[in-house]
């Protein structure tokens, strides 16, 4: 049973670095749309997910290019199969590939076997359509199982970003090893806001100022603490046109900042769990 | 049974306070996470509530200390064991504390001996871990037998579990008197997200959030309203924020933003209940302490 070590408050940055920045973008198409009465496919609301994998992320890549920033690609392994090109793409250009499950699978009282299905089937599906093995996982809908980060330790995995509980990094002691979790939030979310068929409770400026004063929190205060930003975007939301422009004025301002970094989640998983790992084998 | 004592004449603060402001931090971390059918936590709802307890109380004491307002801490008994660092920070600040009851319980629910039970635990927890005798309650969802029980049972000066008033207002039964100050709708759990819902969050797995700035206009409304009567009556605001909710860096800008707002009026005061009901006993004739006699 995996069991928190504890939040790394001394991770070691690099040097320069003050507060590093994941934007780590959910990717599906469809595959979690809920489903209507009788267990049938949703259309409608997946078909707005589809945006996403058909051309959402092709316009957020296009962004991450202009500003030459790598990020995280939380993909689903049914998504890349049917949309296989812009995962590609994603990887050839440096951006860090990880699982959020095959198909959406809901894995909070699955057995351990087939929840270990799931992991290797998804790790085997994004290995097919770009190469990478990937190190990183969220939950759909965020809900861990109890022996979620239990099977990533077994099959390899460095990373987890399925909590919601922390500003900084967090260690936890599993079966197979180590894993950092590298915790985000809801609260700042593109689907929170202005993701239909989720309740709209702003608009894509009003988005942009959640980002802007979560972002000013977290780094006023990471002068004198170890603090992580982590931004949850949903490919089929902040892809769109508009959105997509709050982004861009929101990494406008960021790149501003010299000792800000945006970072893939592995590399911050290695920069956090660093000194721990090192005192914990001295 | 109660009753309530009526003030013989219209009700004061003392001089140079035209509004105070109470702000109460509920500090409960993850214990109201919401439950499954199959008797699990809902691992996002259960993570999304710990941020609390883990960084978002701290974020609040710091916000408040820096303004040099000094609030009341609603805290759950479980939290105060689980958290202990940040309960004795708290009171090492200044704070005024109060029991939120033990893990959360939604009283409405639990018959009356179960209720007492968990009060009387949770006093224990604040003696034991805190050396801390309390003198104010906040129940969570009120029962029909909450105020009872705490008049025959408890030594508390003061409850704030009731929505139904502007104003502190005493009763007395069961040989002891207690002063009600009432709290606000106008708190962090109503404007700034939507967790009142029973049920487990929805199938798509979010809470359904409003933005930070809806909240501080909300707020600010409430204050200006409160400020202008302020003038010519007694008026009192009642402001509740969450660890787990306004704990979060994008919405704690708002109690910071709130507060700076606040304190550029003149005659608001930010007091604890403490304060609040010491300053309301002396509109009644005598002055009587309410609850127990003494206080150590």
């Amino acid at each position: 049973m995996a069991t928190e070590i504890e939040p790394l408050s001394d991770a070691d940055w690099p040097a320069g670095v003050r507060l590093p920045v994941a934007l780590t973008f959910e990717h599906q198409s469809g595959e979690g749309a809920p489903l209507l009465p009788g267990d049938r496919p949703n259309a409608m609301i997946g078909g707005a997910m589809q945006y996403g994998a058909r051309t959402g992320i092709w316009n957020i890549l296009e962004l991450l290019d202009e500003f030459n920033i790598q990020a995280t690609f939380l993909v689903c392994g049914a998504t890349a199969e049917r949309y296989p090109d812009a995962i590609r793409a994603a990887c050839k250009a440096g951006h860090e590939i990880a699982g959020m499950s095959y198909s959406f699978d809901r894995v909070r009282t699955m057995s351990t076997e087939r929840e270990r299905g799931v992991v290797l089937r998804t790790m085997k599906a994004l290995q097919e359509v770009c190469g990478a093995t990937i190190k990183g996982w969220r939950c759909p809908d965020y809900r861990i199982s109890p022996q979620t980060l239990d099977i990533l330790s077994e099959e390899g995995f460095v990373w987890d970003s399925s909590l919601l509980n922390d500003d900084r990094p967090c260690l936890f002691e599993c079966s197979g090893g180590k894993i950092v979790e590298l915790p985000f939030t809801t609260s700042t979310a593109d689907k929170t806001f202005i993701g239909y068929p989720y309740p709209i409770r702003s608009t894509p400026d009003g988005l942009e100022g959640i980002w802007s004063s979560e972002f000013d929190v977290l780094y006023r205060e990471s002068a004198r603490a170890c603090r992580l930003l982590v931004l949850s975007i949903q490919t089929w939301v902040t892809g769109r046109p508009a959105p997509l422009r709050s982004l861009r004025r929101f990494m406008q301002r960021l790149v501003q900042y010299n000792d800000v970094q945006f970072a893939r989640c592995h590399d911050i998983a290695l920069w956090s769990s660093a000194r721990a790992l090192s005192e914990k084998r001295s | 049974m109660w009753k309530e004592i009526p003030l013989q004449r219209p009700g004061q603060w003392p001089a140079g306070v035209r509004l105070p402001i109470i702000v109460s931090v509920h500090h409960q971390s993850e214990e109201a996470a919401v439950m499954f059918p199959d008797g699990q936590a809902d691992p996002f709802d259960y993570s999304e509530r710990q941020y609390g307890g883990r960084c978002g109380a701290w974020r609040l004491l710091e916000i408040l200390d820096r303004h040099g307002v000094r609030g009341t801490w609603i805290i759950c008994g479980a939290t105060v064991e689980k958290y202990p660092q940040i309960s004795r920070a708290v009171l090492q600040a200044g704070h005024a504390v109060a029991g939120h009851t033990y893990e959360h319980e939604m009283m409405c629910n639990y018959p009356p001996d179960r209720e007492l039970r968990l009060i009387k635990k949770t006093i224990c927890v604040f003696e034991d871990i805190l050396g801390v005798r309390l003198r104010g309650w906040r129940t969570c969802f009120a029962s029909h037998n909450t105020i009872d029980l705490l008049l025959e049972h408890c030594n508390f000066e003061w409850d704030a579990s009731i929505w139904n008033d502007d104003l502190p207002y005493m009763i007395e039964g069961h040989g002891r008197r207690l002063l009600e100050i009432p709290f606000s709708s106008y708190s962090d759990a109503a404007w700034a997200i939507q967790i009142t819902n029973p049920m487990p969050p929805t199938p798509y797995g979010t809470w359904h959030s409003n933005p930070p700035e809806f909240m501080l206009r909300a707020l600010t409304a409430q204050f200006d309203a409160l400020y202008e009567r302020g003038a010519e009556r007694a008026v009192l605001m009642p402001l509740t924020v969450h660890d787990f909710i306004v704990g979060r860096p994008s919405r704690s800008s708002v109690l910071d933003a709130f507060i700076g707002y606040a304190k550029q009026h003149e005659g608001v005061v930010f007091a604890t209940h403490d304060q609040v009901s010491e300053w309301w006993l002396r509109n009644y004739d005598g002055h009587e302490p309410v609850g127990h006699k003494q206080r150590n």
